[in-house]
C-alpha cells in the first residue's frame, strides 16, 4: 500500500490515553488505594563497601506503626535480581555491601512516617572497607575483588579485516581518549509499585515499570512460586527511559514478598534520593579511539578500547558492552576494525540501561575522532561524513550488509541543505560571542539483535459492533506506543481510530513480549499488531463478501464500512459484518507471535547479523559561547533521522526533541558528583536536569528509507537522537572555541577555564581564527 | 486541626493533623491524586496547584495555608461540563504529553499564567514554566500547545 492510500498511519494523531493524563484521572502505581494499605521502606547500607557484621530490628520493631521487617533470609526464593546472568544482586544484602545505596532490611509499617522511623531503629553494624571507586583500580592485578569472579562483568571483542594493513594504507591517524559520566534517568514519577495478596493464593503488583515480564519473573522466583501464580498490572508509567527495569523487578519482589508474608497490601514508593541513589544510573565511560584515513578521506582503519564502570552490579552491563562494540565504527564502513569492550565493577550505584544503552557514549568519542580527522585532513567536516557514510550494500561494523533502507546519505543531505540556507546567517558580537557549528553521525540498532530472541505478542480483537481491542506485551512509558499500535489496527481494519482500544499491559492477559527496549516497539510491536489484524481483517472481509455475494478481493474495509470496490456507495457499516461474523462463526480475534530474525554471529569476533534494522541520522548544532562567562546559546539543532516510515509525526517529534534534549543534558549539564563512594547531589536543586529555560530549538527532519522488517516501513526513533544532540554539540563547543574536551559533560565551568587558560597561553589575546 | 477552604469550586472541611503537607491532603484526604509528587523538594514543580490563583508546590505547603484559601488542582481544571479546558485540548493537540507525570502540574502553571497574561511571549511562557520540570518532551511542544491555548482563549482560534 502507498503512502498516499494510507488514511491514518503517517497522519498526527493525539496520544490515544492522552484524556486521562491532562485531567489527572490517569492512576499511576502511587495513585492506588487498597483497604489495610502498608508501606515498606528500607534501610540502605549508607557505605560504598563492607561488611554486614549484624542486624538488629529488636528495637525498630516496636516502633509504633511497624508491623513487619524483612531481612534476606526471610525471601522464600534465592533472595536474587539482575535481568542477565550472572543474576549477581541481593535484594536485601545479607554480607557484602557494593555501594551505599544497598538495601538491608524492608521495613513495612502503618504508614511512610512510621516506615521511616522504624528503618532509623535498626541498629545495623557494618565494618566499612576502603570502597574501590576507579576503572582502573578495579582492573589492577590483585585488586580486591568486589564478586566472587572478578572485577570484570564481561568483556568483548569485535574484529573485522586487517586492522595492521588498515594503519599502513592511512595517510593521517588520529587518536584520542574520551571520558563521558554517569546521568541520572530523571524520570518525573520516582519508582513504585503496590502488591497486593488475592484470596486465590495469588499475588498482583501493580508497578510504574518497562518491562512486566522482567518483574513477574523476578517476584515468581523470589516467591518461590510457579510464575502463573503472579499477576503483573503496568500502572500508567511515568517514565522509565531504561531505568525502571532493574529497580522495578527489586521493589516488586520485596512488596510482593511483603505482601504475602503481612496479607495486607503493601506499597513501596521510593523518594528522590532513592530514585537516584538506588536504581541505576548511564554507565560513565572511558573510550580510547584511533582512526585511519587515506588523503582524500577514506577511513581504512578503526581501533578502539570501551571501558564502562558498571557499578556495584552486573545490571545490563553484558548487553550495553555488546551494543557499545556493535556500534563502535558508528555510520560509517570502516573495513578494518579491531576493538574491545568492557564492563568493571566499581563500588558505586550500578549502572544499566538508560536511553541510547551504550550507543551515545561511544557515537560522542566516534563522532569526535571524525571531526579531527577532518581538521586533520583539512576536509570539510559533513563531506568526510558522505565520503564514509554507509549507503546500501556496505558492510557495517560487524559486517551485516543492508541491501534497503540505509538511508545515511539523505540524513547528510537534509542536513547539508540547512548548512547551506544557514551560511549567511549573521553572528553580531563576534568579540563577546564564540559561534561554532558542529556535527554528528548517528546510528542505532533497532530490535534485541544480539540481545536475544525477539518475539512479540499482539492480539486483536473485533467486537460485534465493528470497534476493536488490541493488547500488546510492550509498555507504553509516555513514548506514545498505545497510539502507534491504534494506528496500525485502525489502519488495517479499515475504522477510525476512536474505535480502537489498546489495552493496558497485565501479564495475565497479553503474551510475554520481551521487554520494552531497544527502540522496538513500533517495529516489532506494531508487526504483530498488523499481523494479528491482517488476520482478524480476512473473517471481516470474507463476512462482507458474504453478504454482497461478491468476491473477497472486491471488498475494501475503510471509514468503519465494508464497501465494495466497484461502487463506493455500496457500503455495509463494519458492525453489521462484525454481528454478522459472530453468528456465522468467523473468528474475531487473533493473537500473533511475531519473531524477528534472530542475531547471527560470530562469538569472537562480533562479525556477523545482528539487528534487523538500523536507525540513522546526521545533527547538525550551532552554538555561540559567550567567550567570558562561558554561557552557552544553541542557535539551531537539526536532527534529520532514516526512521523507514512515520506512523505519527507528532509523536516522531516528540521523541527527537526530548531525546535530544537527554543528549544535550548528557553534554553539557548534567553530573552526578560523587565523593568517595557517595553521590552528592541526589535532588533536583543539585542535579542539573534541563529545565524549559534549557531547551534547545530541535528541528525533526525525518527521511522516510522503507524497511521491510517493519509494518509499513517503521523503524524506532526512540534513542537515537541522544547520541546525535551529544556528539554535535561536543563538536560545536570545538569548532567554537578551538578547544577539543574530552570530556562530558561540558560544563559552562569547564569551557570558562579553559578559555582563560586559551588566552593566557596566548598572551592576553583570544585567537581569533584558530582553524588555520 | 480543622481547615476549611474551597476546593475546585467546593466547600471542603476536613480535620487533618498539623505537621500534614497539603499535598498529602489533597491526595490522601481528598483523594484527588491528579496532583503528583515528583521529589517533595519543591525543585520538580510536579505537585503545582493554584492556591488564589497563584501556582505554588504543595509538597511544600503546610496543609494548614489552606485554610480560607481558593484551591484549585488539575481536577477542577475543566469546567465540570465534561469538555476539557483548552488548555488540555492544546497539550494534546500539539504533542506536549507523554508520560504525562509532570502534565498536571504544567497545566497548572500554564492556568496561571494565562489567567494573568493572556498573550505571553515564549520568554513569559519560560519564565511561568521554569520550575516545572519534563523529562520526556523537550518542552518544545509544551511551549507550542500554551501558545495554542492562549489563542483560544482570547478568541482568535477555536481549537
Amino acid at each position: 500500500m502507498t503512502a498516499d492510500q494510507l488514511t491514518i498511519v503517517g497522519k498526527p494523531v493525539r496520544k490515544v490515553d492522552g484524556v486521562e493524563l491532562v485531567t489527572g484521572k490517569a492512576k499511576f502505581a502511587g495513585d492506588l488505594q487498597f483497604p489495610g494499605l502498608l508501606h515498606g521502606y528500607a534501610r540502605r547500607a549508607g557505605i560504598p563497601a563492607g561488611y554486614i557484621k549484624s542486624v538488629d530490628v529488636a528495637l525498630a520493631l516496636k516502633v509504633p506503626g511497624v508491623v513487619d521487617i524483612l531481612r534476606g533470609e526471610d525471601i522464600p526464593g534465592p533472595n536474587i535480581m539482575g535481568i542477565l546472568p550472572p543474576y549477581d544482586q541481593p535484594l536485601l544484602a545479607t554480607e557484602d555491601i557494593r555501594y551505599e545505596g544497598e538495601s538491608i532490611c524492608l521495613v513495612v509499617a502503618e504508614s511512610r512516617d512510621a516506615a521511616r522511623a522504624g528503618a532509623r531503629a535498626i541498629k545495623i553494624d557494618l565494618e566499612e572497607i576502603e570502597p574501590i571507586l576507579d576503572i582502573d583500580e578495579a582492573m589492577a592485578e590483585g585488586s580486591r575483588k568486589i564478586h566472587p569472579g572478578g572485577n570484570i562483568v564481561v568483556s568483548k571483542n569485535l574484529i573485522k579485516g586487517d586492522i595492521d594493513k588498515g594503519f599502513r594504507e592511512a595517510d593521517v591517524i588520529v587518536e584520542n581518549t574520551y571520558r563521558t559520566s554517569h546521568q541520572e534517568h530523571a524520570y518525573m514519577e520516582p519508582e513504585s509499585v503496590c502488591a497486593v495478596p488475592e484470596s486465590n493464593g495469588r499475588v498482583t503488583v501493580y508497578a510504574s515499570c518497562q518491562s512486566p515480564y522482567h518483574l513477574r519473573g523476578h517476584i515468581a522466583a523470589n516467591l518461590n512460586l510457579p510464575a502463573s501464580r503472579v499477576k503483573v498490572v503496568q500502572a500508567f508509567t511515568g517514565g522509565s527511559f531504561g531505568g525502571k527495569d532493574d529497580v522495578a523487578s527489586e521493589i516488586g519482589a520485596l512488596a510482593a514478598v511483603a505482601a504475602l508474608r503481612t496479607g495486607r497490601p503493601v506499597r513501596i514508593a521510593h523518594d528522590r534520593e532513592e530514585s537516584i541513589i538506588g536504581s541505576n544510573l548511564r554507565h560513565p565511560s572511558r573510550i580510547y579511539y584511533r582512526t585511519g584515513a587515506k588523503k582524500d578521506g577514506t577511513i581504512t582503519a578503526r581501533e578502539f578500547k570501551i571501558i564502562l564502570d558498571g557499578g556495584a552490579y552486573a545490571s545490563e552491563s553484558p548487553f550495553v558492552v555488546m551494543k557499545a562494540l556493535i556500534h563502535a565504527t558508528g555510520p560509517y564502513s570502516v573495513p578494518n576494525v579491531r576493538g574491545s569492550s568492557t564492563a568493571v565493577y566499581t563500588n558505586k550505584t550500578y549502572s544499566g540501561a538508560f536511553r541510547g544503552f551504550g550507543v551515545p557514549q561511544g557515537i560522542y568519542g566516534s563522532e569526535c575522532q571524525i571531526e579531527e580527522l577532518a581538521l586533520a585532513l583539512n576536509m570539510d567536516p559533513l563531506e568526510l561524513r558522505r565520503k564514509n557514510g554507509l549507503k546500501p550494500g556496505d558492510s557495517t561494523g560487524t559486517g551485516q550488509i543492508f541491501e534497503e533502507s540505509v538511508g545515511m546519505q539523505a540524513c547528510i543531505d537534509r542536513v547539508d541543505d540547512c548548512r547551506k540556507e544557514m551560511a549567511d546567517a549573521p553572528e553580531p558580537d563576534p568579540d563577546r560571542w564564540l559561534y561554532g557549528t558542529g556535527y554528528s553521525g548517528v546510528i542505532q540498532g533497532i530490535s534485541n539483535g544480539a540481545e536475544g530472541i525477539d518475539v512479540v505478542g499482539g492480539s486483536v480483537q473485533a467486537m460485534q459492533d465493528g470497534s476493536i481491542l488490541v493488547g500488546v506485551g510492550l509498555t507504553e512509558l509516555g513514548q506514545g506506543s498505545r497510539t502507534v499500535f491504534a494506528q496500525i489496527a485502525a489502519e488495517v481494519m479499515g475504522v477510525t481510530i476512536d474505535q480502537v482500544t489498546v489495552r493496558p499491559v497485565d501479564t495475565d492477559s497479553v503474551h510475554d513480549s520481551g521487554p520494552t527496549v531497544a527502540s522496538r516497539s513500533t517495529t516489532v510491536g506494531g508487526m504483530a499488531v498488523w499481523k494479528a489484524a491482517q488476520n482478524v481483517k480476512k473473517s471481516l472481509v470474507s463476512m462482507a463478501a458474504l453478504m454482497f455475494k461478491a468476491e473477497e478481493e472486491m471488498v475494501i474495509l475503510k471509514e468503519n464500512f465494508a464497501i465494495l470496490a466497484v461502487d463506493d456507495s455500496a457500503r455495509i457499516p463494519l458492525a453489521s459484518v462484525a454481528t454478522a461474523a459472530y453468528w456465522t462463526g468467523f473468528p474475531l480475534m487473533d493473537l500473533v507471535f511475531s519473531k524477528a530474525p534472530v542475531a547471527d554471529y560470530d562469538e569472537e569476533t562480533t562479525q556477523g547479523n545482528i539487528y534487523i534494522a538500523y536507525n540513522y541520522g546526521c545533527h547538525l548544532m550551532k552554538i555561540r559561547i559567550d567567550r567570558y562567562t562561558g554561557r552557552v546559546e544553541v542557535l539551531r539543532h537539526v536532527a534529520a533521522h532514516d526512521l523507514g516510515k512515520v506512523v505519527n509525526p507528532l509523536g516522531v517529534e516528540g521523541q527527537v526533541m526530548g531525546a535530544s534534549l537527554t543528549g544535550f543534558g548528557l553534554a553539557h549539564l548534567e553530573k552526578i558528583q560523587m565523593k568517595d563512594g557517595h553521590i552528592q547531589n541526589a535532588n533536583f536543586a543539585d542535579y542539573a536536569v534541563p529545565t524549559i529555560k534549557d531547551r534547545i530549538p530541535t528541528e525533526t527532519i525525518s527521511v522516510e528509507d522503507y524497511n521491510p522488517t517493519g509494518p509499513y516501513g517503521v523503524k524506532g526513533i526512540g534513542e537515537p537522537p541522544v547520541a546525535g544532540a551529544a556528539a554535535a554539540f561536543a563538536n560545536a563547543v570545538a569548532d567554537a572555541t578551538g578547544i577539543r574536551f574530552t570530556r562530558l559533560p561540558i560544563t559552562r565551568q569547564d569551557i570558562v577555564k579553559a578559555l582563560q587558560k586559551q588566552q593566557e597561553d596566548s598572551h592576553g589575546s583570544f585567537s581569533k581564527d584558530w582553524r588555520r | 486541626m480543622l481547615i476549611e477552604f474551597n476546593c475546585n469550586g467546593k466547600d471542603v472541611s476536613i480535620e487533618a493533623p498539623p505537621q500534614t503537607r497539603a499535598l498529602d491532603l489533597i491526595r490522601d484526604q481528598l483523594g484527588m491524586t491528579g496532583t503528583k509528587e515528583g521529589c517533595g523538594r519543591g525543585e520538580c514543580g510536579a505537585c503545582t496547584i493554584l492556591l488564589d490563583g497563584r501556582p505554588v508546590n504543595a509538597c511544600l505547603l503546610p496543609a494548614a495555608k489552606l485554610q480560607g484559601c481558593e484551591v484549585m488542582t488539575i481536577e477542577g481544571v475543566s469546567d465540570g461540563s465534561g469538555g476539557l479546558h483548552p488548555i488540555q485540548e492544546s497539550f494534546l493537540d500539539q504533542g506536549a504529553v507523554q508520560c504525562g507525570y509532570c502534565t498536571p502540574g504544567m497545566i497548572m502553571s500554564a492556568r496561571a499564567l494565562l489567567e494573568s497574561n493572556p498573550d505571553p511571549t515564549e520568554n513569559e511562557i519560560e519564565e511561568a514554566l521554569a520550575g516545572n520540570i519534563c523529562r520526556c518532551t523537550g518542552y518544545g511542544m509544551i511551549i507550542r500547545a500554551v501558545l495554542q491555548a492562549a489563542k483560544v482563549l482570547r478568541g482568535e482560534r477555536k481549537r
